[in-house]
């Protein structure tokens, strides 16, 4: 077995090679013209260090975001949008909405598709799915005109309430095929994004049109070029809510690509948390501009359908362009190790979100940056060993960072020593991660302090523990190699394909029979492209339903058995409904109907991955070294023992310990407890909880 | 010695409490029943100490609920004295002078206790569909007609539901069910959010929230008044003209400039009107308030201290210091004009520095069927926003609002209605260096062949389009029409007979700065775009257009 993982960033390309020794991996610069080249390179190298030929390679997973990039940077095709007459404005106007109620001067995303070549075509259809309006031959032709005159390479089609009657656009995509060929590409809203609600429907066909010829020719030169070396396994992309799916599928609807690579994060921290057992994880990755926050449960993650690409403005929620796509419900805070301290205009204390990111890095980096950062403040309490830091990579002038700290916090603050100042800045960060935890969770409708907390990247060992105690979580989950990237949670990734169904109706008038070959039908399509890459008995099916007291906008998440026993599981739904919703708001309500928001109906490769408890290896501590740690409750210097992972073992050891590592360093505070288990991931615990 | 751990304490609390604020607004948001009340986020949560002063509050809401409700705990406590309080009571009112300026808008206040002593209150309030009376209309010619007002009094005793109280509301209400469900949403958010805040103070060993007052006033205070200090010492006048329900109405303003703080009097505006949009004083102040904050301190966090810098009075009896019985249902449609009155005021302290006018109120579409089939459909039509000093106006989006739009597709879904267009209107946006905000058309009809009914209570604006600042041109003035001919000129009931369309022009943005001196590639841009007409381009950027065929 030689199965392959290619994760191309903005700046790096990651290959990652998994063989039955193990992984091994290959860093390169990402070549921003034609992307495959630096991947090409990338397994050139790897497969040469490892003795092998692309023909014995059995099967590449690849993620992008060459998707992404290309919204922002703008350099998709040039796209039209063919849609209902009287409504060409709908990408203009977008919600017609301020996302920040105070700033006057924020500014909107221009659409992708400027408003001449959005077109009006007299057809209608009404919101029960009956036609008003047909719309003609002739109507279309002279379109199809105008769309070659103006020499389009998309055309996005999306018409009102096609969600429910897909018809129109059926009918104009075939007549605009046999008019303008083979080689201009036309997307469906009803087949990208089925879902209503016109803007978000519209903004995700025209997105999705918008980078489709691109990412075609892209995937198309790299698999070519991959097969002249004698590549001939399986070639499978990863998507934005952490599955695989077929080149083919990939190239169909590319929108979906768009969160591939931080989905491979989550997707690996999901594979741990299945290894170690944990049915609630939620997951903090804190890197150096920002931390993301995902829930994961029973080993998957929470993925919804709004996401939004190409913030406008200051990277702002509601400045982008929405995408309704399945996607890993990531949060991203700005509290990363490069973030900035600083006193703002009121006199407070504030942690980011502006970054000295890794040019010129934090006041320690000693490149040049005089702005006090998380990881000064880390350097300063002593939670981070001066040599060694990030594997090496990094020289630290370690003085540099309380003089920061002293200069920009302490002395403003007028504290008497700066310890307690970065201490300060350390315990603000955390804060910020717990609050974005705990209002994401309840937006939920997660009680988080009934998760695990799963850790990862360069800070999280450090900021775990005490974010968990303002959670009030009682086991934390530091993964092997916790710093490793996105690449090798492709590999950890199961094949899978999901599609969305509107309905909005209240249950009471919903035809269960009628729903069940609804289901059925969007079932067997999206088996059909799952099966191109697993065997039938591998797969398993899923059927996600939403559901909402009529008139209310939280909308609870529940899940159907499999088609066989639908109605049955059909009937059981109001009692569900009013079981969680007592749990989630206190209450229930009378005489309000339930009503079915939306279906979502998924296939995926069935990954068993069990927990395992085999104890490490047994190793008794063989440097006694110790470290002082600035304690902010202690108002004073703590001393940790300094401690290798390899030499904790499955029984439990005491806090407060420092367990120092290449590209991590985890805090074992006090109350907690820390041991190993068998893939090497550590568990810490409350101690007595 | 200054303690280092009470700094660094203090810093965390801040946040902490408008996070725990933050996170009772949103899931009060997604319990909303009604689309509007949940675009809009017509509501907002706050966090208050044990005398009443406000120490945080959510973002999300709008400015009218933001900042109404900082003196609403005060004075609903004025009613029932805090000594009285025991854990497990809350108290409830939607009196339009103590909450937020209709019978609507439903404030729940909840005290939090540590060791059996108040250490403070959590407070949320949010828009109920339908509290009885002429429902969503401006026809009233009393609050006693505008649907049923509940006094200060407790919504809960000793962890008993009051369930009396909710019969009196349900009763009275055309949707019972979830007017009950929303006021227990306001109840069990403001729970969480006590338990929060105990949690908290349990987690830093606080005793009370006296010092977290101390700390949050003294810096906002401070920072509010190094903030207002920017504009110019004066005093400064302004006025503007709205349609009124039938007749004119004019707002003025005096704003007085001081050392690091703002005092506005709005004596001289029009006496109140007979119908229902007349803004009791609360409201007033809040969107007043909002429209100087905006300019010139807007990074500064709500609380009492950041609030009392700005003080905003007027006479009684004014159409914005409206009393009791006075109508008020409406009352946005004066509340939401104030924000521009102030913004003129501002203009002449800081010349240059000032968006052009807005649209101004919300447009709310209000149908109901008139037919044989019963239903209601509310929606708002947004028009276009002022020029800034530096960019266009932002077009189709509210301001002050930040109300979105009930998409398309879902209005059609809940009522049996048809939008046979919605597009922008082009020529609507004011002239000028910045172009205001572009203005929508949209055509609007049964789908059932019945006739409906329409209030126009909030179509305001049908007279004179928003001003433009620094030689930039007006925008557009708003026009409405039935397809049978009839033309909307006041904010009456209008019925459209089976068969015609409702068509509607919302206003635009004013423009900023000389048209002349607008960048020509923006012209060119607009003309290519369709936003604006070959002949306006020939009449308004004449110049340009000229110096450009030049080049050529």
């Amino acid at each position: 077995m030689l199965r392959l993982a290619i994760d191309i960033g903005g700046t790096f390309t990651d290959v990652v090679a998994e063989t039955p020794e193990g992984l091994t991996s290959v860093k390169v610069l990402t070549s921003a013209q034609a992307p495959e080249v630096a991947a090409l390179d990338g397994v050139d190298r790897l497969l040469h260090s490892l003795s092998k030929t692309h023909a014995e390679i059995t099967g590449v997973v690849h993620g992008t975001t060459l998707a992404t990039n290309a919204l922002i940077e703008r350099r998709g095709a040039k796209t039209a949008l063919v849609t209902t007459a009287g409504f060409r404005d709908v990408l203009g106007m977008r919600t017609e909405k301020r996302f920040e109620q105070y700033a006057l001067d924020i500014e909107m995303p221009e659409p992708l598709v400027p408003r001449p070549l959005r077109l009006g075509l007299a057809e209608r259809i009404l919101a029960d799915g009956s036609v008003s309006i047909a719309p003609t031959e002739q109507d279309i032709d002279s379109l199809a005109a105008r769309l070659r005159a103006q020499e389009v390479e998309a055309v996005a089609i999306g018409f009102l309430h096609s969600y429910k009657n897909p018809a129109h656009e059926v009918f104009v995509a075939e007549r605009l095929r046999t008019q303008l060929g083979n080689d201009v590409t036309l997307c469906l809203s009803s087949e990208v994004a089925g879902e209503i609600r016109e803007y978000e429907r519209f903004s995700t066909v025209c997105a999705n049109a918008y980078v489709r010829p691109l990412m075609s020719r892209y995937l198309g030169r790299l698999l070519s070029q991959l097969q002249d070396r004698g590549f001939d396994g399986s070639f499978l992309m990863m998507l934005s809510d952490g599955a695989l799916t077929t080149l083919d599928q990939a190239t169909r609807f590319p929108i979906r690509l768009v969160e591939g690579g931080p989905a491979g994060g989550v997707a690996l921290a999901a594979h741990v948390a299945r290894e170690v057992g944990s049915d609630k994880t939620l997951s903090l990755d804190i890197g150096g501009t920002t931390a993301k926050i995902c829930f994961i449960e029973k080993g998957q993650p929470q993925t919804s359908r709004r996401f939004e690409v190409a913030r406008a403005w200051r990277d702002v929620k509601g400045s982008g362009l929405p995408v309704r796509v399945p996607t890993v419900e990531l949060v991203e805070i700005g509290a990363g190790g490069g973030s900035i301290a600083n006193i703002d205009t009121l006199g407070r204390l504030k942690v980011g979100p502006k970054s000295a990111s890794s040019e010129p890095g934090p006041a320690a980096y000693n490149r040049g940056g005089e702005d006090a950062t998380i990881t000064d403040a880390h350097v300063t309490v002593g939670n981070i060993a001066s040599d060694g830091f990030a594997g090496g990579i990094i020289a630290l002038a370690p003085e540099r960072a309380p003089d920061a700290i002293a200069r920009q916090i302490q002395n403003p603050l007028g504290m008497d020593a700066v310890e307690p100042a970065a201490a300060g800045i350390i315990e603000l960060a955390d804060e910020t991660m717990a609050n974005a935890a705990r209002v994401h969770g309840v937006e939920l409708g997660l009680d988080v302090s009934s998760f695990d907390l799963l850790v990862s990247g360069g800070g999280g060992g450090l900021h775990g523990a005490r974010i968990a105690d303002k959670l009030g979580i009682k086991r934390i989950i530091v993964p092997q190699n916790a710093g490793v990237g996105s690449a090798v949670g492709f590999l950890r990734s199961p094949v899978a394909f999901e599609s969305a169904i509107s309905e909005v109706e209240p249950l009471e008038e919903i035809n269960a029979q009628l729903l069940r070959t609804r289901v059925e039908e969007t079932l067997a399509y999206v088996r059909d492209i799952v099966a191109e890459a697993v065997p039938p008995d591998e797969i398993e099916s899923s059927i996600k339903l939403e559901l909402r007291y009529s008139g209310q906008g939280l909308e609870i998440p529940l899940s159907l058995p499999d088609p066989e026993r639908f109605e049955e599981g059909f009937k059981n739904l109001a009692a569900r409904f009013e079981e969680r919703y007592l749990a989630l708001v206190g209450f229930t309500l009378e005489n309000i109907s339930i009503e079915l928001v939306s279906v979502s109906v998924g296939a995926r490769e069935r990954k068993a991955t069990g927990p395992s408890d085999v104890p490490g290896a047994v190793t008794e501590d063989s440097q006694p070294s110790q470290r002082d740690i600035y304690d902010l409750n202690a108002r004073r210097a703590l001393t940790y023992r300094v401690i290798e992972r390899a030499a904790i073992n499955g029984h439990a050891s005491r806090g407060p310990a420092v367990v120092s590592e290449a590209q991590t360093t985890t805090l074992v505070r006090p109350g907690w407890s820390v041991r190993r288990v068998g893939q090497g991931h550590l568990i810490m615990e409350r101690a007595g909880g | 010695m200054t303690n280092a751990q009470d700094i660094i304490a203090r810093n965390v609390l801040w946040n902490r409490l408008i996070s725990v604020c933050e996170e009772q607004a949103n899931a009060l948001m997604r319990a909303a029943f009604g689309a509007i009340v949940r675009e809009a986020g017509d509501l907002s949560a706050g966090v208050f100490n044990a005398r009443g002063d406000m120490l945080a509050q959510a973002v999300t809401g709008t400015p009218g609920h933001v900042n109404t409700m900082a003196a609403s705990v005060r004075a609903m406590l004025a009613f029932v004295p805090a000594e009285t309080l025991s854990p497990g009571d809350a108290l409830v009112t939607n009196d339009p002078w103590i909450g937020a300026g209709h019978v609507f808008d439903f404030v729940v206040v909840t005290p939090a206790f540590v060791n059996g002593e108040i250490v403070g209150y959590l407070a949320s309030t949010s828009h109920i569909v339908d509290v009885g009376g002429r429902g969503w209309s401006a026809e009233g010619r009393s609050v006693f007609e505008e649907g049923v007002t509940i006094p200060v009094m407790r919504l809960r005793k000793g962890g008993a539901l009051n369930e009396d109280l909710l019969n009196i509301v349900t009763a009275n209400s055309r949707v019972p069910h979830e007017a009950r469900g929303d006021i227990l949403s306001l109840l069990t958010s403001n729970d969480t959010g006590v338990s929060r805040l105990t949690d908290l103070m349990r987690e830093y060993d606080l005793e009370d929230l006296s010092g977290m007052t101390r700390f949050i006033f003294e810096s906002s205070a401070q920072g509010t008044k190094a903030a207002l200090s920017r504009a110019p010492r004066g005093v400064y006048e302004n006025r503007l003209t709205l349609d009124g329900y039938d007749a004119a109405i004019e707002l003025r303003a005096k704003m007085t400039i001081g050392d690091g703080r703002i005092d506005v009097d709005l004596a001289g505006s029009s006496p109140v009107a007979d119908r229902g949009i007349n803004c009791p004083l609360n409201y007033s102040v809040a969107y007043a308030s909002f429209g100087i904050k905006a300019l010139l301190a807007p990074e500064i966090p709500n609380n009492q201290a950041s609030l009392d810098a700005i003080s905003v009075s007027a006479p009684p009896g004014l159409v914005v210091s409206a009393e009791r019985p006075s109508p008020v249902t409406a009352r946005h449609v004066i509340g939401q004009a104030l924000p521009d009155l102030m913004l003129g005021c501002l203009e002449q302290a800081l010349p240059g520095e000032v968006l052009a006018e807005s649209s101004g109120a919300l447009w709310t579409i209000a149908l109901s069927g008139a037919g044989k089939t019963a239903f209601t459909s509310l929606n708002v039509a947004l028009g276009g926003m002022g020029a800034r000093p530096h960019s266009d106006g932002l077009s189709t989006t509210a301001f002050p609002s930040g109300v979105g739009a009930v998409p398309v597709e879902a209005a059609e879904v809940a009522a049996p209605v048809i939008y046979h267009s919605k597009e922008f209107a082009p020529d609507t946006g004011g002239a000028g260096k910045q172009r205001g905000g572009l203005a929508q058309r949209i055509e609007i009809g049964s789908r059932l062949g019945e006739d409906l009914s329409l209030s126009a209570a909030a179509f305001e604006r049908l007279t004179t389009g928003p001003a433009g600042r620094q030689g930039g041109l007006s925008g557009a003035k708003g026009q409405v029409k039935i397809t049978d001919g009839t033309q909307i000129t006041d904010k009456g009931i209008y019925r459209i007979p089976a068969g015609a369309r409702l068509i509607l022009q919302t206003p635009g943005g004013g423009g900023f700065g000389e048209p002349a001196k607008r960048d020509r590639d923006a012209v060119a841009r607009d003309l290519s775009e369709g936003l604006i007409s070959q002949e306006a381009a020939e009449r308004l950027y004449q110049k340009e257009i000229k110096e450009r065929e030049k080049r050529k």
